[in-house]
């Protein structure tokens, strides 16, 4: 099924060819460094495809999807796939690892809190009686058979783009053997580096967008790079600055959490996980990054 | 959570990721930070012995990098210069008395040693612009402009350069163009070739400025012969043109039988030359040639770089030069690097030690050093270190050596043979960089 404003437009530019299209309310690139317009065409279809495919499998925007159907289970046990399972499991373990901050069952959050740069933050007993409806360990996960409570809701957005990117990108791989970068909304991958430079070049955005100039240019070889954090979304009240990172296990935002993390990992799943991680970490997320032994980028 | 139990995410992550991803494993990421800036500084410290030529310089080159690969470079020089060099006449057991550059008075030279000008003090200023930027996949271009001052010389100067990558990236081609256009202001005027050296205040032979235009043009190729050797060849063409003498170098006219300065009296009450001395003459127009071959050999961290470049010119001067400098890794992040380097030249075919004042004048002559035959030899050590943060300091030492020789055919007349015609230099040179970026 093909959804309205889905289409890709290839161009040549600096000597590679650059494919734009939008998924997941992204802005989506592809860079390839090719001679060949029809490669490039070859390995955007491939790489948007896979891109669409799984926006449409896992959004929870959509109406006719496996997120739809546990959202709107009603407590009834739902058999998932197997990549449906996969994603399940990687959240669990995440849920795990960071001691319940990270939950795909926090969405509902957002019921009481909008982050559009107001002051409206939610009254005390609104967000507890949304926290009713939160957590994973309320959630029966039995692969493949999820039983959710009736009135909770998972949400897999944050790991559906990092996830999307490096299958995207192994599309890309298994298309050419030219070097190509994959690039969703500013979380990405590269297969290779270019043969014509140290590597992809990649700006980190500045904070104050006002500034135009990256903040930070980073030379990616290969690998991936993603970023957690948005200097646009949050509530300020009172003098105190409310990030839009939501810890589930109070249902407040994270107090102390830097504006920007950027992590560069092997994956972009790793790169991004971290960086939500480390997000969640608030006064310690520089800490935290430290001890994974990874490149990171924090702004305060 | 647990600071103990944080360090165990990356690991736990990676294999939830490989589980996920459906892979068993994964290239290890390679990102590194670009500096916005990099920035190379300099201090320079150079001596000649005896009293000469002394230099302290500071350099100075920005790189700043932008987006699509494309670089700003700029540098600044300042250079402060003190000394004194030689001026051409030859030794003698007498004293010589000689008129200043800027013609208002006059110096007088202790018997039996090369006469030298011990009014050289200048502060040069250069300042170059430079913009690199790929032009498509496989090439690139490079712009700049070049300018520098000092009190009685100006240069400015524009180049380009094309390059290009062939065969899968292994073999670069380049092609270089640099044009000069330098105006000469020398002190008290640039003297008219051949005329003599004057009484104090008599300004009667001394030009206005000049000019000397010089075009470069370099043709490079560069080849990647395997992951352990990278070879270099360029070809290179310079044309000088127009004033390209130095205004402050003269030539002794001696008797052909002792081959003494021939004597000479000032006008009476004024102070002016000893001796006959005749201002330089060199040819309005040079060019050159040169071949250059360069190889880097990689192993293990150590780098070996050897090179040698042939120059000839229409002067007749050919010059070879041979550059040989070894890196050598101490632990990590320091490194030592011998050099050694051997040039020699043989003379312009106008340059005379000094001038048979009983024959009529050549068209052009001249006793500059830097014209006649000579080796030299520099040897040298370099230590430099990196710190934490990737910066990196350097020391270098090195000790210059020049030896010439005048060729007996031009020597004129008996006295000569005895007296130490050629100004032979030695100089030290001593440097700390320091480069780093943000």
């Amino acid at each position: 099924m093909t959804r309205p404003g889905r289409s890709t437009e290839i161009r040549k530019k600096n000597g590679h060819f650059e494919a734009r299209f939008v998924a997941m309310g992204s802005p989506c690139e592809v860079l390839l460094e090719s001679d060949s317009e029809s490669n490039a065409a070859a390995v955007a279809g491939s790489v948007s495809t896979e891109a669409w495919r799984i926006e449409d499998k896992f959004s929870r925007y959509l109406p006719d999807n496996i997120v739809h159907r546990i959202n709107n289970s009603g407590g009834a046990p739902v058999e998932v796939d197997d990549e449906t399972a996969n994603l399940i499991d990687f959240a669990a373990t995440l849920y795990e690892m960071s001691d319940g901050r990270f939950d795909i069952t926090s969405g509902v959050l957002r019921e009481a809190w909008n982050f559009d740069g107001s002051d409206n933050v939610p009254a005390d007993s609104e967000v507890d009686r949304i926290l009713e409806r939160v957590g994973w360990s309320k959630v029966k996960w039995n692969r493949p058979e999820l039983i959710l409570t009736a009135g909770m809701q998972i949400d897999l957005g944050g790991i559906a783009k990092e996830y999307a990117v490096d299958k995207a990108a192994s599309e890309a791989a298994a298309e050419t053997d030219d070097a190509c970068l994959v690039n969703f909304g500013g979380d990405l991958v590269a297969t290779k580096a270019p043969t014509r430079s140290k590597g992809w070049q990649v700006g980190i955005d500045a904070l104050d967008q006002a500034q135009g100039l990256p903040q930070k240019l980073i030379r990616l070889q290969n690998g991936g790079l993603a970023t957690s954090g948005d200097a646009r979304r949050f509530l300020l009240k009172d003098g105190i600055r409310y990030s839009h990172i939501l810890d589930p296990t109070t249902g407040w935002p994270v107090r102390n959490a830097p504006r920007s993390i950027t992590v560069a990992a092997d994956t972009c799943t790793q790169a991004g996980m971290l960086a939500t991680l480390a997000m969640l970490e608030g006064q310690g997320a520089e800490t935290f990054l430290a001890d994974q032994d990874c490149k990171y980028w924090c702004y305060r | 959570m647990s600071r103990k139990k944080s360090k165990s995410v990356a690991a736990t992550l990676t294999t939830a990721t490989c589980a996920l991803l459906g892979t068993t494993s994964t290239t290890p990421v390679n990102a590194q930070e670009e500096d916005e800036w990099e920035l190379d500084t300099a201090l320079l410290y150079y001596n000649e012995d005896g009293n000469r030529v002394q230099d302290i310089s500071f350099k100075m080159l920005a790189n700043r990098n932008f987006i699509d690969d494309r670089v700003l470079s700029l540098s600044l020089g300042v250079d402060s210069l003190t000394g004194a060099t030689p001026i051409g006449a030859i030794p003698f057991a007498g004293p010589q008395t000689f008129t200043s550059p800027s013609g208002n008075q006059v110096r007088t030279a202790p018997p039996g040693e090369i006469p030298l000008d011990p009014s050289f003090l200048d502060t040069r200023v250069a300042l170059t612009a430079n913009w690199q930027q790929p032009l498509g996949r496989l090439s690139s271009f490079n712009a700049g402009l070049s300018a520098s001052s000092e009190y009685d010389y100006l240069h400015l100067g524009a180049n380009f350069k094309l390059s290009r990558d062939f065969n899968k990236r292994n073999t670069t081609v380049s092609l270089g163009l640099a044009f000069a256009a330098d105006e000469l202001d020398p002190v008290g005027g640039a003297p008219t070739p051949l005329t003599p050296m004057l009484d104090v205040d008599d300004l009667s032979n001394r030009m206005g400025n000049q000019n000397k235009d010089v075009m470069d043009v370099v043709l490079g190729v560069s080849q990647i012969i395997n992951q352990n050797l990278i070879m270099q060849f360029n070809y290179s063409f310079s044309s000088s043109d127009g004033y390209l003498n130095d205004p402050y170098k003269i030539v002794s006219l001696v008797d052909p039988v002792t081959g003494d300065p021939v004597p000479r009296i000032p006008t009476p009450g004024v102070d002016g030359p000893s001796h006959e001395y005749r201002f330089e003459s060199r040819p309005g127009e040079r060019t050159k040639h040169s071949l250059f071959g360069q190889a880097k050999y990689y192993m293990n961290g150590k780098v070996l770089d050897a090179s040698y470049r042939y120059m000839t010119d229409d002067w007749d001067i050919d010059s070879h030069t041979v550059d040989v400098r070894f890196r050598w890794p101490i632990g990590d992040r320091s490194y030592l690097e011998p050099h050694f380097r051997y040039y020699t030249q043989t003379h312009a075919n106008f340059y005379r030690t000094s001038l048979d004042s009983s024959l009529p004048l050549p068209p052009h002559a001249s006793a500059d050093y830097r014209l006649g035959e000579f080796d030299a030899i520099t040897l040298g050590l370099k230590y430099g270190w990196k710190t934490e943060s990737g910066n990196e300091w350097s020391a270098r030492l090195e000790a210059y050596s020049a030896d010439g020789s005048v060729p007996a055919n031009l020597l004129i007349g008996s006295n000569q043979g005895g007296l130490e015609m050629y100004p032979d230099l030695d100089a030290i040179i001593a440097q700390f960089s320091y480069s780093f970026g943000w």
